[in-house]
């Protein structure tokens, strides 16, 4: 049986039901996810020892609710505490990291780093990372087609996010370890042998960042840009130490770039995939932030998106959940839930996405989301401007997938048909 | 008249402005709005917001 309700009361699913690591589910996941997020909303899923909550209505729930903690410290099985003093840089960044500080001490410090996310100061983003955009589509030229994972989505989020912490862009692969190091050393679902490896993998990346926060606090003006924002960020005497700020830095190199990768080939392919909604897009530019939102939501490219961990023994909606105990929140089966979006599956940048939880919801709203938006829009603007006509080869890009990936429906191949030469003949 | 930040997400409520479109009226104060008023960006609840200047 693959569906039950234990003698407990407890409602339950197995790998069956839901198998994230599934080919079948990373290729095709929608009617897996509908049928949790209308049948089995909330359940304890056997094979992975853990809490699934699928819909849009319980995770909204969830997400504003303190008792479901980021902190992994309130895992049944997480490691023993160190003392501070036998913690390495990884420990000592996670430890002051907005993931696991306490609610007032997070408010604390989402108030100090929001001058640096702030919309305004993103906005201006926008002329510093341009020029990487128009870079990235030189490369590209105007061939017949072109691989818009390699091209586009491999190469542009570690470029921007370069740029925008003020490093260097020829440490492009040092960056992207350093960001895919930093997701595995905190996926619960990954054994600890693998999370381990990982945590010694980032070791190399956090020092770089202490040092150049040292740099940086010798001078007499921290800088204008985003590192020197964090060291010189106060309010009312109060600052960030090296430790927290390594923990905001590291935060939006792992979104900026590793995440960001879907973001680019999902969007092109949703666009793609959906011409009438490309041209759309072309004629009215200023759909362009509310595009962006509805692609990410109709391309749901999560495959075990977030964790939570349980504070105390609860009830809550109808299930038992034990302290120590962990949930997957399963949020892109609530970007695609029938209960809170009609037709789904249809992709349709004019959508009212009131209430999406596209970046989540409440405290732990994604600290990037308008850094997404920017590098986003951007990648767009200019794919429409140099391919009008793209289409996908073959109707699907002769798309491939990572099955391997750590957690997303990672696309590491998607074809795109550039048309150009034959606008050019026609013309 | 005022503009305050959501320090979660960074939304911007211009009093100025209001949210008409959410039945806000232009010059709507902050403190005006109702006490389980939540950021339509991220949902946090009123006192996530600060004052902000530029």
């Amino acid at each position: 049986m693959s569906a039950t309700a234990a003698s407990s009361g407890r409602i339950e699913i197995d790998g069956t039901v839901f198998n994230p690591y599934s080919k079948d589910f990373i290729r095709s996941p929608w009617a897996t996810w509908e049928k949790l997020a209308l049948e089995h909303p909330v359940a304890w899923h056997k094979d992975l020892n853990m809490w699934v909550v699928s819909s849009h209505e319980a995770l909204n729930d969830m997400l504003k609710d303190n008792r479901f903690s980021t902190n992994y410290k309130h895992w049944e099985f997480a490691p023993p505490p160190k003392p501070y003093e036998q913690q390495n840089h990884f420990e000592r960044a996670i430890d002051a990291g907005l993931f696991a500080v306490e609610p007032k001490e997070h408010l604390r410090l989402r108030k100090l780093t929001m001058p640096a996310f702030s919309k305004p100061v993103m906005g201006k983003i926008d002329a510093k990372i341009r020029d990487l955009i128009t870079t990235c589509f030189d490369e590209i030229g105007s061939p017949e087609q072109f691989d818009a994972f390699t091209m586009i989505a491999e190469k542009l989020p570690v470029r921007s996010i370069a740029r925008m912490v003020g490093v260097p862009t020829n440490m492009e692969s040092f960056f992207h370890d350093f960001a895919v190091n930093v997701v595995k050393s905190t996926r619960i679902n990954l054994p600890q042998k693998v999370r381990d490896q990982s945590i010694q993998e980032t070791l190399p990346g956090f020092q770089y960042f202490l040092d150049l926060i040292k740099e940086r606090r010798a001078l007499p003006h921290p800088g204008e840009d985003f590192i020197g924002q964090l060291v010189a960020a106060s309010d009312n005497g109060d600052s960030l130490n090296d430790y927290q700020i390594v923990s905001v830095i590291q935060a939006v190199i792992v979104a900026g770039s590793d995440t960001a990768t879907d973001l680019h080939t999902y969007a092109i392919q949703g666009l793609l995939s959906n011409p009438d909604q490309y041209q759309l897009l072309a004629q009215k530019p200023e759909l362009m932030e509310n595009a962006i939102i509805e692609l990410l939501r109709y391309g749901a490219f999560g495959k075990t998106p977030q964790f939570r961990f349980v504070t105390e023994d609860l009830e809550w909606r109808g299930q038992h959940f034990k302290k120590g105990q962990s949930v997957l929140l399963n949020l892109t089966a609530a970007w695609v839930d029938p209960q809170k979006w009609p037709n789904p599956r249809q992709l349709d940048i004019q959508r009212r996405l009131d209430g999406n939880l596209v970046f989540g919801a409440g405290a732990h709203f994604c600290i990037g989301t308008y850094l997404v938006r920017v590098q986003g829009g951007l990648m767009i603007q200019e794919l429409m401007k140099r391919f009008p006509n793209a289409e996908l080869v073959n109707g699907n890009g002769d798309v491939e997938y990572d099955y391997n990936h750590h957690n997303a429906r990672r696309i590491n191949r998607l074809l795109v048909k550039t048309n150009v030469e034959a606008a050019r003949k026609a013309a | 008249m005022e503009r305050w930040i959501c320090v979660i997400c960074g939304f911007i409520y211009d009093e100025a402005v209001g949210m008409p479109e959410h039945g806000i009226a232009a010059g709507t104060r902050f403190s005006e709005l109702p006490e389980d008023w939540m950021c339509p960006e991220c949902g946090s609840p009123k006192s996530a917001f600060e004052v902000y200047s530029d």
